[in-house]
């Protein structure tokens, strides 16, 4: 690293600036007054949130491969378009929070600026360009993360979840920093490009030591993706924190981390034509992440299928969804693993959303059957409920298609040996449908419950609603907006193609 | 104006379903409850016609002379994957639009009396429309898609949430659904792979129609002859599944049983008309090699179906059941017809869609009629209606006879044209299907005029038969026009025909001509 050429550029890390420094004022508004508090954070959240994204609009114009901070940031386009789905997650989360705060009667402080933290984090690992920096982005938004699991202090459920999710993901990002650590070894740098042209140069210098490291690293982001072999925490703790937490994680760290999963792996592992080792970790991580995305997807469905808790359901479906995604991913192009995760967000946000509405104080109906003939009741929240639903088994017009679709058709045409992995997801596809439809079922189809009261709406909690549907039917119908600026490429980036 | 002709059909029912909503909320809290459901029937009914009239327009625009999709739009729709939003009607699609745009109000009017969630009803029965007109409508096979997932969800609920009996109609519902969803899902797959190895950019379906056609003139097969079959497999599993074609069949009679009549109508009328088309869409130009190699074994199983179909239809004891194994019997030989590959068998096959259509839309409504008098379905619980209802009775009676296939009436034309086609049709063994399918017929007047002297003739034995009211105005309104066309039809075919003859034989040309190559 040369200090000469450091080149800090301030600008470039405008969004993690904001909502870091958001972060800290929030914590203030609540120490000086509680009262005040409960009104201001949400209003102030978002409106940081808000210049956040602005901010990432801004920053647009200047997406080069040109690194600031000595390599450790860069401001790329995949880093711009990861950080404005995740900034757009926070916001949907903020605008959800306000109700779930004041239904339950939790101090919202610490709540609002612990979300700031974690995005900033999640900002951080979509804008590292170094290794070090993708841990310290992880790290911040988990520990933020394992926090808010265990919010809901009184309840035991919460406080094993929160406890479960810090074990294991103390675990695993150990896993990961040793990864780290080795690479550094095999190869003498953190920098990601710096590897990457190590690795085309044929210079690594420990190679089965870079070999281990990478394994490694694949464990420690298969953790944080929850993808199978490494899903074993999701449903417990899925389960067990608060429904909005619980839409929150299932969000904003994954696609953050898949930001930061594509960084290291796509780009700097994403060398098929380098000498040596190069070509060698290429072909071992490609095919290693393969079998993980059929596990993940066959799994993920198969015992989402035995489900009868909705989060736990959905916590299986979001394991097959990240197997889905993974088949993105191994085209190691960023727009199709960008699309997915859009339309995955929009619709986990939205059914976790839904969920949290009608699960009442402390989580108490989260039973499918909990749900029985509440379609005609409450309109506003069963028929959203489906929409999400069949976006997630992937009936258009629903956004949940595009992605998918979108998803398959790239790996199939990218690759004659991820076709497989496609028949694989659409046999998965195809099982899946059951237990999407199993909710539709039993809300329109079964007698109602009689104790069924309707649930309170806060207009936030509407807006955040009618963002998700909204983004689920809009991204479902007329992609073509996400998808342009998906192929957006970053100038400079002929450059590098030329290098691979 | 005609160049929006098919968006203008396509996006009315939506608009429809809007203004019901609009409607409610700007009268909701003044108007009692009561007056506002009628005020939604009426907005539906008018909707639902004039669509149909649109689709009259259409209809009289045509041109016959032209074999290619007409009233053709074009408009980019996603660039980034290259699909378009394509529309247009040929002489194949021109005649499904027109039989469910017609069918809708029908639909609408028998079921005039449902009384709960009325707005969400027609809102389905509108959603369904679109989907189902979108299928027969999209040049895109993206659009395609899309539209046929979209009928399939509000047909479930309208199974689901305004069906016969509730502990059954869940059940028929998730089986319906799991069935139409897995076998479209297969369909995806074709289109994926179609796409892929026509090296097309689009998914434009004429673009990769003419792709691969130039491409087997010139002696290349752009698709590997392995992997066609499999395509050609995953797109028929969707389409026959959707018909449905033996043995896939397990999803149709508990859902058409356990669907309102609307929902019946729209099923057995047009839905299962939707796989017979994408059959022609898609398996007959993209595949003409596979499709000839397995055209007898499809027709094999079409008969299996017909004669299946049959047989159970004679010993069923429930009315609605018996028309339901029916249909499925009919459908036998729509695809003997279109897989015989000769002029006649692939017209009859298009006009026995229309017919069966039409006849078997309206033996749904005739035994929804009585079921909504006498809450029953079973044939033994009636008897002598014919003394009770004459005018109702006159109706089923000629549309029994079309059914079972009668000169003079519709039916007649389309099993006569197939039976005639297949028997001189080249396709190995064909003749022996169509001496099968003759045998059909035969079976066929047995359950229809059985079932006709059950329910129809005889002495009124039942003491809650004995004040059953004739047609009223409104069942009228539904079930003349039925009758009428059954009988217009019947007498003079060639108006009809005459329509589809280019894009028909230009389908088949293409078949036969390209797989002998």
């Amino acid at each position: 690293m040369q200090f000469s050429n450091l080149n800090l550029d301030y600008f470039s890390i405008l969004p993690e600036i904001i909502t870091a420094l958001a972060g800290v004022i929030l914590m203030l508004i609540d120490a000086f007054s509680k009262k005040a508090g409960r009104k201001l954070s949400p209003m102030f959240s978002l409106f940081a949130l808000v210049a956040t994204l602005a901010s990432i609009i801004a920053l647009w114009p200047r997406a080069s491969y040109t690194a600031s901070f000595a390599g450790m940031i860069v401001n790329d386009h995949l880093r711009l378009y990861f950080a404005l789905v995740i900034v757009a997650c926070g916001i949907i989360a903020t605008l959800l929070a306000s109700q779930f705060l004041d239904d339950e009667a939790l101090p919202p402080g610490e709540f609002y600026a612990l979300m700031m933290f974690a995005t900033t984090g999640m900002l951080m690992m979509a804008s590292a360009g170094d290794l070090v920096m993708v841990f310290l982005g992880l790290e911040t938004s988990s520990i933020a993360t394992y926090v808010m699991a265990g919010y809901r202090r009184t309840d035991l459920r919460a406080n094993e979840s929160s406890l479960k999710y810090f074990l294991l993901g103390s675990f695993s990002a150990a896993f990961l920093l040793y990864g780290m650590a080795l690479t550094y070894g095999a190869t003498g740098t953190t920098n990601i490009e710096g590897i990457r042209q190590i690795l085309i140069a044929g210079k690594v210098i420990y190679p089965q030591m870079l070999l281990v490291g990478v394994a490694m690293m694949l464990v420690g982001f298969g953790f944080k993706i929850a993808t199978a072999p490494f899903h074993l925490w999701t449903p417990d703790v899925y389960e067990g924190a608060p429904t909005l937490v619980t839409a929150i994680l299932a969000t904003g760290p994954k696609v953050a981390v898949f930001a930061a999963f594509l960084r290291v792996f796509a780009e700097g592992l994403g060398t098929p034509t380098a000498p040596a080792v190069g070509a060698q970790i290429y072909d071992n991580w490609i095919n290693a992440l393969a079998v993980m995305a059929a596990i993940g997807m066959t799994f993920g469905n198969i015992v989402a299928l035995a489900q009868r808790n909705m989060k736990r359901m959905l916590a299986y479906s979001s394991i097959a969804h990240g197997g889905y995604t993974l088949i993105g991913f191994l085209t190691t192009e960023y727009a199709p693993v960008g699309f997915y995760m859009l339309t995955y967000a929009l619709m986990s946000l939205g059914a976790f959303a839904i969920v949290q509405m009608l699960a009442r104080e402390g989580d108490a109906k989260t039973e499918i059957s909990d749900y029985a003939g509440i379609g005609f009741e409450v309109p506003n929240l069963s028929f959203p409920l489906a929409i999400f639903m069949l976006s997630m088994a992937g009936i258009p017009p629903m956004a949940g298609f595009m992605g998918k679709f979108y998803v398959f058709k790239s790996a199939w045409v990218s690759s004659p040996n991820l076709r497989w992995l496609v028949i694989v997801a659409i046999i998965n596809s195809i099982i899946s449908v059951y237990y999407y439809l199993y909710p539709i079922v039993v809300m329109f189809f079964r007698p109602p419950v009689s104790d069924f009261t309707k649930p309170r709406l806060s207009p936030m909690s509407q807006l955040a609603l009618a963002i998700t549907i909204i983004g689920t039917l809009y991204f479902g119908l007329f992609p073509n907006g996400a998808l342009k600026v998906l192929q957006q490429k970053t100038p400079g980036a002929q450059q590098v193609a030329v290098q691979k | 104006m005609e160049l929006y002709l098919i968006t203008i059909l396509l996006f009315l029912p939506l608009l429809g379903a809007a203004s019901m909503w609009g409607h409610s909320l700007a009268f909701l809290h003044r108007v009692p409850l009561e007056r506002i459901r009628e005020h939604y029937r009426w907005i539906a009914l008018v909707i639902a016609g004039l669509e149909f009239l649109i689709s009259l327009i259409l209809l009289f625009k045509f041109d016959s002379s032209k074999s290619e999709p007409q009233f053709q739009l074009n408009i980019p729709w996603i660039e980034g994957l290259g699909a378009h939003f394509h529309l247009g009607v040929d002489g194949i699609s021109l005649w499904l639009v027109v039989l469910t745009t017609f069918l809708l109000p029908i639909a609408i009017l028998v079921t005039w009396r449902v009384n709960n969630n009325v707005r969400a009803y027609f809102t389905t029965l509108f959603l369904l429309e679109t989907g189902i007109i979108g299928v027969f409508v999209s040049l895109d096979m993206l659009l395609f898609y899309l539209f046929w997932e979209m009928s399939i969800i509000p047909m479930g609920f309208l199974i689901g949430v305004w069906g016969a009996e509730r502990e059954h109609r869940v059940h028929a519902t998730i089986k319906f659904l799991i069935f139409t969803v897995v076998g479209s899902l297969f369909m995806l797959v074709g289109i994926i792979g179609v796409f892929y190895y026509s090296g097309a950019t689009t998914f434009d379906l004429l673009e990769i129609t003419q792709t691969l056609q130039s491409n087997r003139a010139a002696g290349r097969e752009l698709i590997p002859a392995n992997l066609a079959v499999w395509f050609w497999l995953a797109f028929a599993l969707g389409f026959f599944v959707k018909i449905p074609i033996w043995p896939l069949h397990a999803w149709l009679p508990e859902t058409y049983v356990q669907a309102p009549t609307s929902g019946s109508i729209m099923m057995a009328g047009v839905m299962a008309k939707m796989g017979a088309y994408g059959l022609m869409r898609f398996n007959l130009p993209l595949f003409p090699d596979v499709s000839m190699k397995f055209a007898p074994w499809v027709m094999a199983l079409a008969v299996i179906g017909l004669i299946y179909g049959a047989l159970l239809a004679i010993v069923q004891t429930d009315l609605k059941r018996l028309v339901a194994y029916s249909s499925l019997s009919h459908l036998g030989y729509v695809i003997l017809g279109i897989f015989a590959f000769t002029s006649q068998s692939m017209q009859g096959a298009l006009f026995q869609m229309i017919n069966h259509g039409i006849s078997t839309g309206a033996l749904f409504v005739c035994v929804g009629l009585i079921t909504q008098r006498r809450q029953t379905r079973e044939i033994s619980e009636f008897g002598g209606m014919a003394t009770q209802m004459p005018g109702y009775s006159t109706a089923f009676m000629i549309i029994a006879f079309s059914s079972l296939g009668l000169p003079l009436l519709n039916g007649f034309i389309g099993e006569i044209l197939i039976l005639v086609g297949t028997f001189s049709s080249s396709v190995p063994y064909s003749k022996v299907f169509a001496v099968i399918g003759a045998a059909g017929v035969v079976l066929a007047s047995i359950y229809i005029l059985w079932k006709m002297q059950r329910v129809l003739f005889g002495a009124v034995t039942k003491e809650e038969n004995k004040e059953l009211e004739d047609l009223t105005r409104r069942e009228r309104v539904a079930l003349i026009p039925m009758v009428a066309l059954a009988i217009v039809l019947g007498v003079t075919p060639m108006v009809f025909l005459r329509a589809s003859d280019r894009t028909v034989n230009q389908v088949r040309t293409a078949v036969v001509q390209q797989s002998s190559k």
